[in-house]
């Protein structure tokens, strides 16, 4: 007997839009996608915020039956003549790739100085990294990334997959969705341990754009440190390498660097590029249990779940995450305090500085606080 | 040149005898061969394989996602490579984009399957939508035959293929007569070559040593290799292999086809 895959109900991550979002890492101009208007509708809008423009080819029904080549070469020219790039994608999406449609022939009619890349993708892949695979691959061949980069990629999505097998949106046949704790009370007891002057670990585990956002809380906790004047109880982690990954998530690195130097945050370690949450794990938990050690409390912001427990055994967790259906695997993992950031990811599109975040400013409020409270008490 | 081949015509026509025959024949002139068979009835290769059905690789893709080369490529009479596309039960699914799925797993688990000097598709008999052309358009195939006999529908459904090709831009190799008896059925099959601006590169008589030969699982190569039949499956294997003549075929119009097939009728 072969054994049934597993069957997983919530909806997940779409293959479609982890290409547009690799698209737009690689600064193409244009993205087509090649089917139904209304196909990733949401998440192509919020590109557009973030220097990608994208349109459809608008399939419908006729097209379904007869076949849409002419109307995507209809939109191919319109983005030519409107928009000039200098680069246009051509993606797949279920209804174009199960009816057989040939991207490649509409490319060919791509005038001088226009480079068509086409993807051949749908939303029906087990994981959204297909999708990203999909593109990185005729990049390569055309030049826009190396090899080696290409290799070095298929091994963090390869990663990255399994991290959601074990942890993550893939770990369970149903995820419930949800809030997490109460931000505030989470605040009440970090401010408290950073008060009474524990040995804290900050770590930024987060993914490209999102480090806008994520990052902040790592600036409120240093932040409030200082207010206590116990900042030197603070080690942060970063996983902003600035010289690895595609042009668009080295420039976020490079961004987010610049503003923890701004507010004169020291960045204790860093443990990788923003586009490699998912194999930073052995390296934290090598520098935690070999280099520091004795760490009371962590506050993980990102990818909580890529970490792996060992590291953080013995410490009181406050992880905070974009994803209400990674509340629950957290929580699973033996994260005390789970805190969703609600709609972090549209908010981080088409920024290039920090996004305050909702953690980040009831963790200053409730410090600012306890220090007018305590300048009271010494009154 | 390497030669990746696309055989169509009517359904029933002939084209798995004539792809397995042609197969058989190059392989024993000392040529690398493989078979694909793109038809859900998945038969193509049977007669290479002494009459045993290979899994094919839908099969395999529908029990357990990864498909290996051994699961999947057999070899058969006379070191043939075979392969069998498969596809879904008949009513459900879509048998299109099986065949679009199974050519992107045949690439990715046998890249070198292009190394062959002689890659047979054996497509099936109505080309019904986009993944009908997958082996053309994802599976390099270079040079296209339609096999008809001289039988009006048959010759119908080829002149209708031409008309496919001539809309993806596919250049036509030629065109075989595999006869059914019909009237002057050599001649004619000559004259709508020509008219459509083609030429017809093989004919293939009717002699029932095929169709005993593979009611007991064999090609007339490896069964009967001494026949006369045997000898014009090895002809036309050659002159396929020699061929490099392709044009844009020019379909008749329906009213011309007609009358093209009244003439020959005694």
């Amino acid at each position: 007997m072969i054994e049934k895959e597993k069957l997983i109900i919530h909806p997940r991550p779409s293959s479609i839009v982890a290409s547009l979002y690799t698209l737009r890492d690689l600064n193409v101009d244009v993205a087509i996608l090649h089917g139904p208007p209304g196909c990733s509708f949401k998440h192509a809008r919020l590109l557009e915020e973030d220097r990608l423009r994208v349109l459809t080819s608008s399939m419908d029904e006729n097209d379904f039956v007869f076949g849409g080549r002419e109307k995507l070469e209809r939109t191919i020219d319109k983005a030519i003549e409107m928009f000039r790039p200098k680069t246009i994608a051509l993606v797949g999406t279920c209804t174009s790739m199960i009816i057989g449609e040939e991207l490649t022939d509409a490319a060919a009619r791509a005038p001088e100085g226009v480079e068509i890349i086409c993807v051949e993708t749908h939303a029906g892949y087990a994981n959204n990294t297909d999708g990203v695979i999909s593109v990185l691959e005729p990049a390569s061949e055309r030049g826009m990334i190396s090899a080696d980069e290409l290799n070095r990629q298929r091994r963090l999505l390869a990663e990255a997959t399994n991290v959601e097998i074990r942890h993550g949106a893939a770990s369970k046949g149903y995820l419930e969705p949800s809030r997490g704790d109460i931000k505030y009370k989470a605040a009440e007891q970090l401010a408290e341990l950073i008060r009474s002057g524990k040995k804290i670990a900050g770590i930024l585990n987060a993914k490209k754009e999102t480090a806008y956002m994520f990052a902040d809380e790592l600036i409120a906790l240093y932040e409030t440190a200082r207010l206590f004047g116990k900042e030197s109880n603070i080690t942060i982690f970063s996983n902003t390498d600035s010289a690895l990954g595609l042009p668009r998530v080295k420039e976020h690195a490079a961004n987010v660097m610049k503003a923890f130097d701004a507010r004169h945050i020291p960045v204790h370690e860093i443990i990788g590029g923003l586009d490699e949450y998912a194999v930073t794990g052995d390296l934290v938990k090598d520098l935690i249990l070999n280099k520091y050690g004795g760490f009371d409390a962590a506050v993980i912001a990102g990818v909580p779940h890529a970490l792996p427990m060992e590291a953080l055994a013995g410490m009181e967790l406050f992880s905070i995450t974009n994803g209400p259906r990674q509340v629950a695997p957290l929580k699973e993992m033996g994260h005390q305090h789970v805190m969703v950031e609600i709609d972090l990811h549209p908010q981080t599109l088409g920024v290039s500085s920090i996004v305050p975040s909702e953690f980040g400013d009831t963790l200053r409020a409730v410090a600012a606080d306890k220090t007018a409270s305590n300048a009271g008490e010494i009154k | 040149m390497k030669k990746i081949i696309a055989i169509y015509g009517k359904g029933g026509i002939g084209k798995s005898s004539t792809a397995s025959n042609v197969a058989a024949a190059c392989a024993l002139n000392g040529k690398k061969v493989m078979l694909i068979g793109c038809d859900p009835k998945s038969d193509s290769s049977i007669t290479l394989l002494g009459g045993r059905r290979i899994p094919t690789v839908l099969d395999v893709l529908r029990e357990n996602k990864n498909v290996e080369k051994e699961d999947v490529i057999f070899e058969g009479f006379g070191g043939v490579k075979c392969m069998e596309v498969g596809g879904p039960e008949p009513g459900v699914g879509c048998a299109g984009r099986g065949i679009i799925v199974a050519i992107e797993t045949l690439k990715k688990i046998y890249p070198q399957y292009l190394d062959n000097d002689l890659i047979i598709y054996d497509v099936p008999g109505d080309v019904v939508c986009g993944g009908f052309v997958a082996p053309i358009k994802k599976g390099f195939v270079n040079e296209v035959y339609v096999l008809t006999s001289g039988e009006y529908m048959p010759l119908y459904a080829a002149n209708n293929i031409c008309r496919g090709f001539d809309k993806i831009g596919m250049e036509l190799g030629g065109v075989i007569c595999n006869s059914r008896n019909a009237d002057r059925e050599r001649e004619l099959a000559e004259e709508f070559s020509d008219r459509i601006g083609s030429r017809l590169i093989g004919y293939i008589p009717k002699d029932p040593l095929v169709q005993s030969c593979e009611r007991d699982g064999f090609s007339v190569l490896e069964k009967a290799p001494d026949s006369e039949i045997a000898g014009v499956y090895t002809q036309l294997a050659e002159d396929l292999l020699a061929n490099s003549k392709r044009v844009k075929a020019a379909p008749l119009a329906d009213d011309a086809l007609r009358e093209l097939s009244k003439k020959y009728s005694v």
